[in-house]
């Protein structure tokens, strides 16, 4: 079987987002990018998968520009045997996002498609579902567990309510939460066989994609700051205040 | 100029002021009144007649002169596989090795999952050839420079620890013969590679790692060696050392298997680096091979071994002083006092800009010698600059580490104290780490 995992280049983690000053977006001069957590959660899935035998290769996508390749590399230390840069450098919305998934989905035939529930820049959550409609299979989003059995996965969501546990017939989207599993550290040695790993370069004419009619961003701002808050000393103090506030 | 204007200017008015015509036409009062404007505000005149500006070539757009022409010899942007290495480090630093500190340092001893852990990284396989099965195609000095920070980022001690077997690995790599190659460093490709570290520190007043007091004479079949080494790290567990040694023809590195007859451990529980497992090697009439001289009689270069050492501990002390920049910052934001955060005051907020300089001085001295060192350029005066620099403004990074935390960087519950005994060996410590 094959698995495809799509892969997205966000601002890592662990950096303070800052609003430009004008208010059209994000800043991201000189800041650190990495490849979307929940995608790396894919990607374990994908190599342990083959790993263990269930999956004979594992190949990567990812739509960007030129300085996407980097998470691609990474998506090949993980243990991608190959990986397709989808090159477009404009920002890309769900919609076009899933469209272009499902040209290269229909251009591999993977036996499961894998990728992260949602982007941590955007946090849309939409390209997983949305591809699996346009491409016509089964879908499993928000995946805490995924066991693979002949032509059907088993996957425990995380939902609201709980845990719930569907079958879906292969070939599937799945979209990977958190639990799904920790992703390993990169090894060294990985690193260096990365960049010897191919990557093919495609554009969105050359999978026969229009991009889809976008949203138009008219402003960005950060959230509203925290009032600072009270310290009471009784219960009924708290109750007042509360009363005084109208909450109770 | 201006000057000049002006002292021309009040010179010609207090002519003025004084002269008879003024005083007899009573003027002097207005004209006193204007030299006191005039010395008060500075002499003003009607701006100097100038030509007349032409275009006299039209641009279409404005002229810019390009950036100078990039010359490789000074460029420190890390190669795409470099910022994938220092990532994945700088993660296991944070997630692993900082939770792991404490304890490792109260214990003396790095827990033995850990290193495991650290080696599965792969971070021998990175010294060992890709002929050998390894996985190294160049040696970079500025690679080891970043792994190791990386690394110390988390803690220095559990870094030296990780890092101690691969500056052996390393030293084969670069000096070994074939012989000591395929005897030694194939061993690091093992599931549990050798713990290994390097002997050069001595106990002796004000070593100097270029006059040992070890000894190496030469025998009918070998050399026997005689003398202590201090601060080496793994002392314990190592089962592999490359010893300093004087030879008659100058200082050496040896090769030595520590269940050689003559070699005993003594614990050296030390101020800092704990976790490294410091200990002192006592060598008495220790009989190696001939073949154990590292690199044979010519391909090693003792200097340039000492050089690279130097700058394994400077990377160190860089990461570590980045850790305690990156503690200090948020915590003088948060911690209040008088009513506001600490970094409010000048006081506090000056030291950690210093800490913030020291520490970027202290990475470009470290990483201009590596990459010195990588372009094949000399590198052992470049070396012992970011040394020097490193020992001095890695203990003061430590000291204001402890002081803006104030009582509480005192007590164990901040890691700065640790950090600030750690950063002390920068100075002391010789060759325990090789890039």
């Amino acid at each position: 079987m094959k698995v495809l995992v799509s892969v997205k280049r966000v601002v890592d983690y662990n950096v303070r987002i800052q609003v430009k000053g004008d208010g059209s977006g994000v800043n991201l001069d000189g800041v650190k990018m990495s490849m979307n957590p929940f995608d790396e959660i894919a990607m374990e899935e994908a190599v342990r998968l083959k790993e263990a035998g269930t999956a004979e290769e594992v190949i990567a996508v990812t739509i960007g520009g030129d300085k996407a390749e980097e998470q691609l590399r990474s998506a090949l230390a993980f243990g991608a045997d190959r990986a397709i840069h989808v090159k477009v450098n404009e920002e890309v919305s769900p919609l076009t996002a899933a469209r272009i998934l499902k040209a290269v989905f229909e251009k591999e035939q993977p036996g499961l498609f894998l990728m992260g529930k949602q982007a941590i820049d955007d946090d849309n959550n939409q390209t997983g579902q949305m591809t699996s409609a346009l491409l016509g299979i089964p879908q499993a989003t928000f995946a805490g567990e995924l066991k693979i059995d002949g032509n059907k996965a088993t996957v425990v969501r995380e939902v609201d309510a709980g845990l719930e546990t569907i079958e879906v017939d292969l070939p599937a989207v799945v979209t990977a939460d958190l639990r799904l599993n920790e992703p390993r550290y990169l090894k060294l040695p990985d690193i260096m066989k990365a960049k010897r790993k191919p990557v093919e370069t495609v554009s969105m004419a050359d999978l026969g994609v229009e991009a889809a009619p976008g949203l138009t961003v008219t402003k960005t701002s950060p959230p509203p700051a925290r009032a600072a808050g009270i310290k009471v000393k009784t219960v009924d103090e708290l109750v007042a205040a509360l009363k005084d506030k109208g909450l109770v | 100029m201006a000057r000049d204007i002006q002292g021309w200017g009040l010179a010609w008015l207090n002519r003025f002021a004084g002269s008879a015509v003024v005083q007899r036409m009573k003027l002097n009062k207005p004209a006193e009144k204007a030299l006191y404007q005039a010395s008060k505000t500075g002499f003003k005149t009607a701006g100097a007649a100038n030509r007349a500006f032409k275009s006299v070539q039209k641009l279409v757009k404005p002229a810019r002169l390009d950036k100078a022409r990039p010359r490789d010899l000074f460029d420190l942007t890390p190669t795409d596989e470099q910022a994938m290495i220092q990532d994945t480090m700088q993660r296991f630093a944070e997630e692993r090795l900082r939770p792991a500190a404490y304890d490792a340092d109260n214990a003396c001893e790095a827990p033995a999952a850990l290193l495991h852990e650290a080696n599965e990284l792969g971070l021998a396989m990175m010294a060992v050839p890709e002929e050998m099965g390894g996985a190294a195609t160049e040696y970079s000095a500025v690679s080891g420079v970043l792994q190791a920070a990386a690394l110390a980022q988390g803690d220095m001690g559990l870094a030296l620890a990780c890092l101690a077997p691969v500056s052996v690995a390393n030293a084969l790599s670069r000096w070994g013969t074939a012989e000591q190659q395929s005897a030694y460093l194939a061993s690091f490709l093992d599931e549990k590679p050798p713990a290994a570290a390097l002997a050069v520190t001595e106990p002796g007043a004000l070593f100097d790692p270029f006059v040992l007091s070890t000894t190496a004479t030469a025998s009918d079949d070998g050399f026997v060696l005689n003398g202590v080494k201090s601060l080496v790290p793994l002392a314990a567990s190592a089962e592999l050392f490359l010893v300093a040694a004087k030879t008659d023809k100058g200082p050496a590195l040896f090769i030595l298997e520590s269940s050689t007859q003559g070699v005993s451990i003594e614990a050296e529980p030390a101020m800092g680096l704990r976790a490294a497992s410091l200990g002192r090697l006592l060598l008495k009439d220790v009989k190696v091979p001939a073949a154990a001289i590292l690199g044979g009689k010519d391909s090693f270069d003792y200097a340039e071994m000492i050089a690279l050492s130097r700058l394994g501990l400077c990377a160190l002390a860089v990461g570590l002083a980045q850790a305690v920049l990156d503690y200090v910052i948020p915590y003088a934001n948060e911690r209040k006092a008088f009513g506001e955060p600490i970094s409010h005051r000048q006081a506090v907020a000056f030291m950690i800009a210093n800490i913030g300089i020291e520490q970027e001085s202290m990475r470009l001295l470290t990483l201009r010698a590596a990459s010195r060192a990588d372009q094949g350029k000399s590198f052992i005066r470049e070396a012992a600059l970011a040394r020097r620099l490193c020992a001095d403004k890695g203990m003061a990074i430590g000291n204001d580490g402890v002081q803006v935390l104030g009582g509480h960087g005192f007590v164990k519950e901040h890691p700065v104290e640790r950090w600030y005994r750690d950063l002390r060996a920068v100075g002391v410590i010789e060759g325990s780490m090789l890039l």
